[in-house]
């Protein structure tokens, strides 16, 4: 339900050049890595902060073990947002084989290893949304949730300076490796005319 | 425009651009498929001290032998490959090149923090044979975070360290006490405790004063803290109580523990105000096993366990 953000046809169209990002994303990754990435279909939505929060939130009690993020701000076309990767069931060690790092005890080659993994699926998928957009987005640097501080406690709903957000949605596995997380691009709405802009371009 | 002013005007924009990119205050480097320099920018030139002429047709590698090959090639393959910037912050590696920090009244650490982004440069034909490597100069704020790291664990530490004896505090050593109940819930490992106290320390406070008193306290701690392992969690529970999680550690073993501290304790003068002062310990001991539901009546137990040493005649530790 996407409420008052998008239409339907708009959302729609979103879903559907998103999903073409993500083949092109998929096309790139096992060129990278060679291996045959899994996505689904990227699900758009509408959320608030405090859905945020209670997402993360029931990550957290999910598992006994605690769960990483890795956030990215990308900006350009009239568009800008935040892309939250979130490892779920992932072994790092099959991670850091796949990456073709060392596999580690060390907590700081683990974190590289995290943001080197969002950076490079973040990059894939929203290089592809890019270019369906016909635009072309900077990258800020990838930031590790709770290297500073709880997952939780960073994203406080009252902190968040917006009412409703853009989100699409996409997991990711890999076959024959237990790696499976979820990307979120999140749009906050005063973000999101330039995205309005080229849907209805589009749609034309 | 004719032809000529055209050329000029595009001379300028690019006599500009470069000027900008030798003056800019960060580090540019571009190299092609071979890591061959083929870019090096004032920055680059200032800091490391290899002029262009040196750098240029060299590859990185040569020019900086500390850079881990493999790590920087996985790192700018995926450049290549995905046409996508990659990153790395001071967090994960302090810093790419080794520069020693130039400024001899603010600079403020050993070595240049740097953060880096490696860009693909795109050719007319979409294709990318070259990067362009960005490196940041972030040691002043590197340092400002380690600073504040560093006073926020300062401030963990104190808010758990009892302050006489350098133990846990009470809270603290309590919320170790329930981890550790929460394990052997889960995993079922030994783990024992042992509570203990001073014998008649009223007396000694009333005889010599508290100075004498918290100098016998603070003994007490040392010689405890001489006879820990590494995985002992102890802790002051109270004025002159004190409580020791053994892990991994039956009764028995505990016992044994429990004897050589009685024997340090009750052969130690204290000297203190000019006085010489003896005293004894006694102790209770237990092993948490599944009849105890929670930490609360493990410590009771323990401190059942201690007052029938008290009873017992003092100075001798008591099993549960």
């Amino acid at each position: 339900m996407t409420r008052s953000l998008l239409t339907e046809d708009q959302r729609d169209c979103l879903q559907e050049i998103t999903n073409v990002a993500m083949g092109q994303a998929g096309d790139r990754l096992a060129r990278l890595l060679d291996v045959f990435v899994i996505l689904s279909i990227p699900h758009v939505s509408v959320l608030k902060p405090t859905d945020i929060v209670m997402a993360l939130q029931a990550l957290n009690r999910e598992s006994e073990e605690p769960i990483f993020g890795v956030c990215q701000g990308f900006i350009g076309g009239g568009l800008a947002g935040e892309a939250m990767l979130i490892f779920n069931n992932t072994d790092f060690d099959d991670l850091a084989r796949l990456l073709k790092y060392e596999p580690s005890e060390d907590i700081q080659a683990r974190n590289e290893l995290l943001m080197d993994t969002a950076n490079v699926l973040n990059g894939a998928c929203l290089k592809g949304l890019a270019e369906q957009l016909d635009t072309h987005f900077s990258f800020g640097p990838p930031m590790l949730l709770g290297q500073h501080c709880n997952i939780t406690d960073l994203v406080q709903s009252n902190s968040m300076r917006w009412n409703e957000a853009l989100v699409v949605e996409i997991n990711y596995s890999i076959e024959n490796h237990r790696i499976n997380c979820d990307l979120l691009l999140v749009i906050a709405e005063q973000s999101l005319a330039g995205l309005i802009e080229k849907l209805n371009y589009m749609l034309d | 425009m004719t032809m000529k002013e055209d050329l000029s005007a595009f001379f300028k924009d690019v006599h500009w651009l470069m000027d900008i990119l030798q003056n800019i205050d960060a580090g540019l480097v571009v190299m092609n498929r071979k890591y061959q320099i083929e870019l090096w920018n004032n920055f680059m030139q200032n800091h490391s001290g290899r002029v262009p002429e040196d750098a240029l047709g060299k590859t990185i590698f040569e020019i900086f032998p500390e850079l881990p090959r493999s790590w920087f090639e996985r790192k700018a393959e995926s450049v290549f490959v995905l046409h996508n910037a990659t990153f790395t912050t001071w967090e994960q590696r302090p810093y790419l090149f080794r520069f020693p920090h130039y400024r001899p009244i603010t600079g403020t650490a050993p070595h240049m923090y740097q953060n880096s982004t490696i860009i693909p440069l795109v050719d007319t034909r979409g294709n990318v044979e070259h990067i362009c490597l960005i490196v940041y100069d972030v040691t002043d704020t590197a340092v400002n975070k380690i600073a504040q790291q560093q006073a926020h664990k300062q401030l963990q530490e104190l808010s758990r360290i009892d302050h006489l004896t350098g133990l846990y505090n009470r809270g603290f050593w309590e919320s170790r006490l329930i981890q550790e109940f929460k394990r052997f819930d889960r995993y079922q490992l030994n783990s024992t405790l042992v509570m203990f106290d001073i014998d008649h320390f009223k007396k000694v406070n009333d005889t010599y004063g508290h100075t004498v008193g918290d100098d016998v306290i603070r003994e007490v701690s040392r010689a405890l803290r001489s006879q820990l392992r590494d995985l002992d969690i102890a802790g002051r529970y109270g004025g002159e109580e004190f409580g020791v999680i053994l892990t991994g550690t039956t009764a028995e073993g505990a016992a044994v523990f429990a004897e050589r501290l009685r024997n340090t304790i009750e052969n130690l003068v204290v000297h203190s105000e000019g006085q010489e002062v003896k005293f004894t310990i006694s102790l209770g001991i237990n092993q948490l096993d599944e009849s105890t539901p929670d930490h609360r009546a493990w410590i009771e137990k323990a401190d059942q366990a201690l007052y029938q040493s008290k009873e017992g005649g003092r100075n001798r530790y008591t099993i549960f």
